[in-house]
This record gives structure tokens, C-alpha cells and sequence, in this order.
């Protein structure tokens, strides 16, 4: 039993490339099939063509490295004992804890703004409404065991979910009369309070919150310090999952 | 030693081999870059760490979309805003295209764009990875006949979509 047209439209629509027996013989039966055969060919083209966007080239590389980790999770220093460390050491800015990818929170911050800090930082809401950004952000927030505050919220102008030192954080994107600055927010990760961090151009003002961290980046131009109230005061942490 | 250089091989294989198409996917499901990028670094730290559990190298593929299309649904999917920043990265071969191919291209993705989840799904594992409808039926965990449907759907919503904005003129408004 033959194909007829609408049953070999319906396939060479479904599975453009088909190349069985049966779909050949009906293809050459007749001009109408292998007209239909050949569009569907055409368009099939087109459609990879739309479809094959490149991969930024850093990604393979960063991508790369995640095989640099250690398999297992290495234990947390005691933070009084790192600090003792980095005071007789002198030689490193921060007290952090073991990451997974990098060396310090200084390595991170620089790692991941380059990796997209400056391209979110562009990023407009415009096409998002201010009350489906402030749900995104809760539900954001929520799933870190945290919560912004009206105010922080009012000023969230992107936000997303980031890789941090320790799990899973936050990076936003906020307004301020000076430009737009960073907070990527690390529920697992602890900083020295108040500690000011600088890399390529930019610089970042260090909160230790109750739980975690957060890490305020701006250029160097951009008084990062002057959020601090506002992420102390916004950011409530380890609240009970519900 | 041997042991952690060969994982390490094999991850930077799957890296390799994998990369640009899960990228793509990522890509074309959350229509932002920053977002598909952190979404297959997320997939592939979650590779890295179950490797030992990949004993099939010729399901990697498989297994590779499966870790990306639950971290989606786990993080992304509800949580995120559809941004729609796909203009901004770079079409392969796109300086070689007339301008009323670029035309028609702008038209398909857009279209791509608007597809619902249950079309654009199959048709992205079918064109993106090369997935026969017998491995997106596996995939997806839907008939093999409910697959045809869907791809034969897409396509046709694909054509009927670039048809009325091409015949409106809509196409200053893509993206």
C-alpha cells in the first residue's frame, strides 16, 4: 500500500531528511511528491541556518576548567583560623573559604564579571514589568534561603542565578545615581566585612551577612561603599525554606 | 593519577563534542546568553561530578541534554524572564547571506522564538542534535507518533508565523 500525498507531506514535514524505502519510492512516484520533497529540503536549510548560532569562544574554556576541581568537596578552614593565617601571611586580602573553582573571592569576582558582568550590566527590564521582576527576585531570592527588601527590589533592574565560591548565588543588577552596579549576592560563602577588593577596572566593596556575603561591584569611579547600608539593611539571609 | 587524567580526557571530550550544540539548545530555550552559558556550566559541573556514572559514552549526548533540560526546569524556567537577546550573538555564515535570506532568517527565529515549548522542544533536539524521532520520543518520554505530530506542527507554525510577518512587515519589530 502506497503513500499518498497528504500522508508523505505529513512526513517529510515531520522528519525532512527521511530516507527509507518507502519514503524514496513515494518521493519518485510522482512530480508533486518530489516537488514537496525538495521544499521541505529548502526550508529544512533555512531553519538550520537560523538555528546555528556559535558558541561564545570562552566558553569551552571555562567549561574546561570545572575538570580542575577537586572531585570531593574540601572542608571549610575555620574562619578564625584562616584569618590568623592571613594576618601572618600578609599576603592575602581576604578571608575565604575552600572554593571549588578558584583560588580566593578575589579570583572569583574577577572570573565571573568577566565572564558577564559587563554584558549584563547593559541589560534593560524594560520588556519585564517592575512586579514581574520584584516576583522574579523573591522567587530568586527564596530559593537561596533569603529575601531582598522592598528597597533593594525597587532598584533590581536584572537579576539572575550565578555560580559563587560556595554553590549557588545571585548577581543582580541595581540603579544608583551613580550608574548602574553589581551585587552578586553568596549565600555560602563569608568575607571579611568591609574589606575592598579591586580587579581589572573594576572594585568591590565586601558585606558579611548574617549568613554568606555579599559583594557590591562597580568601577573604580563608583562608590561602591554606599550601598552597604542597603544590602545590610535589604538582604535578610537564611531564612527556613517554606 | 590515571585514574583523574582519564576522567579528565573524557570530560574534555564530551566538552568538546557537546559544547556548541547544548549551548545552542540552552540558547534558543532561555533567549539569553548569559543565561545559556551558565546554564550548560551548570550541566556540565553536574557532568563532571556523575561522570563515574557515565558508563555508555555513545548516550552522553542523551544524557547531557537530560542535565540540562532538568537544571532548567529546576532554576530557570519559572524564574527567569524570557529575555530575548539572541540578536546579539553571532549567526554562523551570516555576512554571507543575501539580504533577502537574512530576511527570511530574521523571520524563522523569531518564529522559533514563539514556538510553545511542546514544538519547540522536539524540533530544536531534531535539527540542534541531529535526534531521530525515535531518540526524541526517548527523550522526551512521549510516542513516537505524538513526536511526528509535534515536529510536523512546528514546522507547520514556522511557515504559516514567517507567511503573515513577512506579508505585515513585521519583521522591524524582530527581537
Amino acid at each position: 500500500m502506497s503513500m499518498n500525498f497528504s500522508e508523505f507531506k505529513k512526513l517529510i514535514g515531520a522528519d525532512p531528511w527521511n530516507r527509507d524505502s518507502e519514503t524514496l519510492r513515494a518521493r519518485h512516484s510522482a512530480p508533486e511528491f518530489e516537488k514537496a520533497a525538495n521544499d521541505a529540503e529548502t526550508f529544512e536549510r533555512k531553519l538550520q541556518s537560523a538555528l546555528h548560532i556559535e558558541m561564545p569562544a570562552d566558553l569551552l574554556k571555562d567549561i574546561k576548567k570545572i575538570s580542575h576541581q577537586p572531585a570531593q568537596r574540601r572542608n571549610w578552614m575555620p574562619l578564625a583560623l584562616a584569618a590568623s593565617l592571613v594576618i601572618a601571611v600578609g599576603a592575602v586580602s581576604m578571608v575565604w573559604k575552600q572554593s571549588h573553582q578558584w583560588d580566593s573571592v578575589e579570583a572569583y569576582l574577577a572570573d565571573h564579571y568577566a565572564h558577564d558582568g559587563a554584558a549584563v550590566l547593559g541589560h534593560s527590564s524594560d520588556n519585564i514589568s517592575e512586579q514581574d521582576l520584584a516576583e522574579m527576585t523573591g522567587k530568586i531570592m527564596a530559593s537561596l534561603n533569603a529575601s531582598a527588601g522592598q528597597q533593594l527590589t525597587g532598584r533590581i533592574k536584572f537579576i539572575k542565578f550565578c555560580p559563587t565560591p560556595e554553590g549557588r548565588g545571585a548577581h543582580m543588577v541595581v540603579n544608583t545615581d551613580q550608574g548602574p552596579m553589581t551585587i552578586i549576592f553568596m549565600p555560602g560563602t563569608q568575607v571579611t566585612d568591609g574589606e575592598m577588593v579591586e580587579f581589572d577596572q573594576m572594585h568591590a566593596f565586601m558585606v558579611d551577612l548574617e549568613h554568606g556575603s555579599a559583594a557590591i561591584i562597580g568601577r573604580r569611579s563608583q562608590p561602591v561603599e554606599s550601598l552597604e547600608t542597603l544590602v545590610r539593611n535589604s538582604l535578610k539571609t537564611g531564612m527556613v525554606e517554606t | 593519577m590515571t585514574s583523574d587524567t582519564d576522567k579528565t580526557r573524557r570530560f574534555n571530550e564530551l566538552a568538546e563534542a557537546y559544547s556548541t550544540d547544548l549551548y545552542r539548545y540552552a540558547m534558543w530555550i532561555c533567549h539569553n546568553d548569559a543565561l545559556a552559558k551558565d546554564l550548560v556550566q551548570e550541566t556540565f559541573l553536574r557532568a563532571w561530578r556523575a561522570l563515574d556514572s557515565l558508563k555508555d559514552v555513545g548516550a552522553a549526548k542523551s544524557w547531557l541534554i537530560t542535565i540540562l533540560r532538568r537544571e532548567y526546569a529546576r532554576t530557570f524556567e519559572r524564574k527567569v524572564p524570557k529575555f530575548t537577546d539572541v540578536e546579539k550573538v553571532v549567526v554562523v555564515d551570516d555576512d554571507e547571506l543575501a539580504p533577502d535570506e537574512r530576511l527570511e532568517r530574521d523571520l524563522l527565529r523569531r518564529g522559533i522564538m514563539k514556538l510553545d515549548a511542546k514544538y519547540r522542544d522536539p524540533l530544536l533536539l531534531q535539527v540542534v542534535f541531529g535526534h531521530s524521532c525515535a531518540e526524541i520520543s526517548e527523550q522526551l518520554g512521549i510516542s513516537k507518533s505524538a513526536v511526528m505530530t509535534q515536529l510536523f506542527r512546528a514546522r507547520e507554525k514556522l511557515k504559516v508565523q514567517m507567511q503573515r510577518d513577512g506579508v505585515t512587515g513585521n519583521v522591524h519589530e524582530l527581537f
